[in-house]
C-alpha cells in the first residue's frame, strides 16, 4: 500500500509539474516520439487550459531539458554538444522567464533567419559575377579597348543599381504582396493592372519607389531587394559585351539606365512580380503560367534581346566585315582571363540558380541542392556540346567557344533549374552548348551582326531555349509550398504530361522577342538619335581608352597596329 | 522599312496574347504562338536588319 501511495503521489507531482510547463500542446500528438532533450514529454488532455489550445505564456521548466551549467561551459566545447540549447532561446519578458511562445516564436525567426542568410550570400555570389563578366567581356576584345570594356563593366554596376533603387524595384515588385518564405513585404501590394477578356493584366508595380515608398522600408524588402537588383545588373552587363568596342561611353550610361529602370522591371513584373505573364495559369489554365525559375527568359534573354538591338542599331566594328561582307576574325587579348571570367561565373551560378528558391528552409526549399547538382551539370554539358561541335567542325576545341559552351549550359539551365532531373539538366546543357556555336555562325555571317563576345547567342538565344525547355522537361516533383504562381502542384512540361505549360513559355518567348526586343530597340533607336551611340572611326581606329576613358588599360604595352584593310574601312 | 520591321516583331507578340481569348484550345495556342514568334522573328531578322544592313559600315567605303 505505501508503495501505492507513494507512487500516486508521484504521478500527481508530475502531472502537476507538466501543467505548469504548459506542455499540452503535445496533447495532440501523444505517439510522437519527443526529442530528447529539448521537449519534455507529453501532458494528457485534460491538462490543457481550453481544450486543445497549448499554454502558450506558462513559464517553461528549462532545467527538465538539462542546458549546461556556466561552469561546464566554461571548460569549453570542443564537442560542439553544449552549445546552442534552451539557454541560447531569448525570453520575450526576463521576469516571467521562457515560454512556449518564446520557443515558438524563435522557431519562427529561425526559419526566416535562415532563409534571409542564405539569400543575402547567395546575392553575393551573384554580385561577384560582375568580376566574372568583366574578365570575359575585357579579354575577348582588344588590348586598346580594355580599359574602356573593364569600365563599362564596372560602372554598370553603380548605374543599374542607381535606376534600380529610384524605381526599378517598384515596378518589378511593387505589387508581388508578402513573401513567403522571408515573412514579410506585405507593403509591396499595389499592382497597377488593365482588364482584358475579362481578365485581370498585372503590369507594373507601384509601391517601393527609393525604397522607403508603400512598405519598402522593410527589413524582408530589403533583402529581396539587394537580391532582384543583382539580378537585373547581371541583365545590363550582357549588353556592354555585345557592343563593346564601339559604343560610346555616355550613350552606355543612359542606355544603362533606361534598361535598369524600365526595360528590365516590366518583364520581370510580368514573370516574378504576380504580372500577366505569371498569371496566364490561374486565368488561363496553361499549366502554372510562365515559370522561369532564376530568369533564362527575365534576365538572360531581356539582356540578350537588348543586346542584338543595339548591335543592329550601333553596327558592326570597323573591319570586322569586308566589303563583301565576309567576315573577318577579330580575336581577343586574352584567354587567360577569358576562361577565368567563365569559372568565376560558374562559381557566382551557384548563387544564381539556388539562391532563387529565396529560402533554405521550409517551403520545399531543400531542393537546392538539387538545383546546384543541375546547374553544374548544364555548365558541364554544355562546354561538351560546344567543344565537340568545334572540334568536329574546325578540327580544334575552341577555347572561347567551350567558355561560351559552359556560359550557355548555365543560361540554359536557369529557368528549369528548379524544376527538373539530372538527366534533363544534362540533355538542356549539352543543346545549349551546341545551339551557341550555330547562334554565333549565324548572327555573324548570316545576320552580319557584330557581336565581340558572343552575347546575343549565349544569353539571348539560350536564354530563350532554357525558357522552352521549362515546357518540355519540368518533370512535376518540385514542391515550393504546394503551388507555383497561384496554380496548385508542380510544374510539369509536355515530356511529363502537360503541354499547356509549353504553351504558357512560348507566350513567354514570344514577349521576349517581340516586345522586349522592340521595346530595347526602340529606346536605344531614340538614344541614338539624341545623343548618339557610336563612337567617331578615328576614335575606334585608336582604341576606345584613350579617347573615351582618358588612360590606357596597358600603359606599359606595345599595341600592334591594325591590319591596312581595318585602317582602309575606316577612311 | 524599320518601322514596319517593329511592328511586324510587335504584331507577332500581340497575336498570341490575343489567341488566349480566341480559343481554349491548348494545340491552337501553340500554334497562335509559333505564328506569333515566327512573324516577330521575321520582322526583327528579315525586315529590321536588313533595313539596317542597308546603310552598313563595311559597304560604306
Amino acid at each position: 500500500m505505501k508503495f501505492r501511495d507513494r507512487r500516486n503521489r508521484c504521478l500527481c507531482m508530475a502531472l502537476a509539474m507538466l501543467l505548469l510547463c504548459g506542455l499540452s500542446v503535445f496533447a495532440q500528438a501523444p505517439a510522437a516520439e519527443p526529442p530528447a532533450q529539448a521537449v519534455p514529454a507529453p501532458a494528457p488532455a485534460q491538462a490543457s487550459p481550453a481544450a486543445g489550445a497549448p499554454a502558450m505564456d506558462v513559464p517553461l521548466d528549462i532545467k527538465a531539458a538539462a542546458p549546461p551549467s556556466t561552469d561546464e561551459l566554461a571548460k569549453g566545447d570542443p564537442g560542439g554538444t553544449k552549445t546552442g540549447t534552451v539557454g541560447d532561446v531569448v525570453a520575450a519578458d526576463s521576469k516571467k522567464g521562457l515560454t512556449l511562445a518564446d520557443l515558438a516564436n524563435q522557431a519562427g525567426q529561425n526559419r526566416i533567419a535562415i532563409n534571409f542568410v542564405w539569400t543575402l550570400i547567395t546575392g553575393f555570389l551573384v554580385m561577384f559575377m560582375q568580376a566574372g563578366f568583366a574578365l570575359v567581356e575585357t579579354g575577348l576584345c582588344r588590348a586598346k579597348n580594355a580599359n574602356h570594356t573593364m569600365m563599362m563593366n564596372f560602372m554598370v554596376y553603380g548605374f543599374g543599381l542607381f535606376a534600380f533603387w529610384v524605381c526599378g524595384f517598384a515596378i518589378q515588385m511593387g505589387g508581388v504582396g508578402p513573401y513567403t518564405t522571408l515573412g514579410g513585404g506585405a507593403g509591396l501590394n499595389s499592382e497597377y493592372s488593365i482588364t482584358l477578356f475579362g481578365k485581370s493584366f498585372g503590369l507594373w508595380g507601384t509601391h517601393g519607389f527609393f525604397m522607403t515608398h508603400g512598405g519598402a522600408y522593410d527589413v524582408a524588402a530589403m533583402v529581396m531587394f539587394l537580391f532582384q537588383m543583382v539580378f537585373m545588373d547581371t541583365a545590363l552587363t550582357i549588353v556592354t559585351g555585345a557592343a563593346a568596342e564601339r559604343w560610346k561611353y555616355a550613350a552606355f550610361a543612359v542606355s544603362s539606365v533606361f534598361m535598369g529602370a524600365l526595360t528590365y522591371p516590366l518583364f520581370a513584373n510580368w514573370a516574378w512580380g504576380g504580372g500577366w505573364l505569371a498569371t496566364l495559369g490561374s486565368n488561363f489554365g496553361l499549366g502554372h503560367g510562365y515559370s522561369d525559375f532564376a530568369g533564362s527568359g527575365v534576365v538572360h534573354s531581356v539582356g540578350g534581346m537588348t543586346a542584338l538591338a543595339l548591335s543592329m542599331i550601333i553596327g558592326p566594328r570597323i573591319g570586322k566585315y569586308s566589303r563583301s561582307g565576309k567576315p573577318n576574325p577579330m580575336p581577343g587579348h586574352d584567354i587567360v582571363i577569358v576562361l577565368t571570367g567563365c569559372f568565376i561565373l560558374a562559381f557566382g551560378w551557384f548563387g544564381f540558380n539556388p539562391g532563387s528558391t529565396l529560402a533554405a528552409s521550409g517551403n520545399g526549399a531543400l531542393r537546392i541542392s538539387s538545383i546546384a547538382v543541375n546547374t553544374m551539370l548544364a555548365g558541364c554539358t554544355g562546354s561538351f556540346g560546344a567543344i565537340l561541335y568545334m572540334w568536329m567542325r574546325y578540327g580544334k576545341p575552341d577555347a572561347s567557344m567551350s567558355g561560351n559552351g559552359l556560359l550557355a549550359g548555365l543560361v540554359a539551365i536557369t529557368a528549369p533549374s528548379g524544376f527538373v532531373n539530372t538527366v534533363g539538366a544534362a540533355i538542356i546543357g549539352v543543346v545549349a552548348g551546341v545551339l551557341v556555336c550555330v547562334s554565333v555562325e549565324f548572327i555573324e555571317r548570316v545576320l552580319k551582326v557584330d557581336d565581340p563576345v558572343g552575347a546575343i547567342s549565349v544569353h539571348g538565344t539560350n536564354g530563350l531555349w532554357g525558357v522552352i525547355s521549362v515546357g518540355l522537361f519540368a518533370d512535376g516533383t518540385s514542391n515550393y509550398g504546394g503551388s507555383w504562381n497561384g496554380v496548385n502542384g508542380s510544374v510539369t512540361g509536355l515530356f511529363y504530361g502537360d503541354p499547356s505549360q509549353l504553351v504558357a513559355q512560348l507566350i513567354g518567348v514570344g514577349t521576349l522577342v517581340g516586345f522586349v526586343f522592340t521595346f530595347s530597340y526602340v529606346a536605344n533607336w531614340l538614344i541614338d538619335g539624341i545623343i548618339g551611340q557610336r563612337v567617331s572611326a578615328a576614335d575606334e581606329l585608336a582604341g576606345l581608352d584613350i579617347p573615351e576613358m582618358g588612360a590606357l588599360g596597358y600603359p606599359e604595352f606595345v599595341l600592334k597596329p591594325e591590319p591596312e584593310a581595318v585602317m582602309a574601312a575606316g577612311d | 522599312m524599320r518601322i514596319v520591321g517593329v511592328l511586324l516583331a510587335l504584331a507577332g507578340w500581340l497575336l498570341p496574347v490575343f489567341a488566349l481569348s480566341v480559343t481554349q484550345s491548348t494545340g491552337a495556342r501553340f500554334g497562335a504562338c509559333v505564328l506569333g514568334i515566327i512573324i516577330s522573328l521575321v520582322g526583327i531578322l528579315g525586315v529590321l536588319n536588313k533595313a539596317h544592313q542597308e546603310n552598313a559600315i563595311w559597304k560604306r567605303s
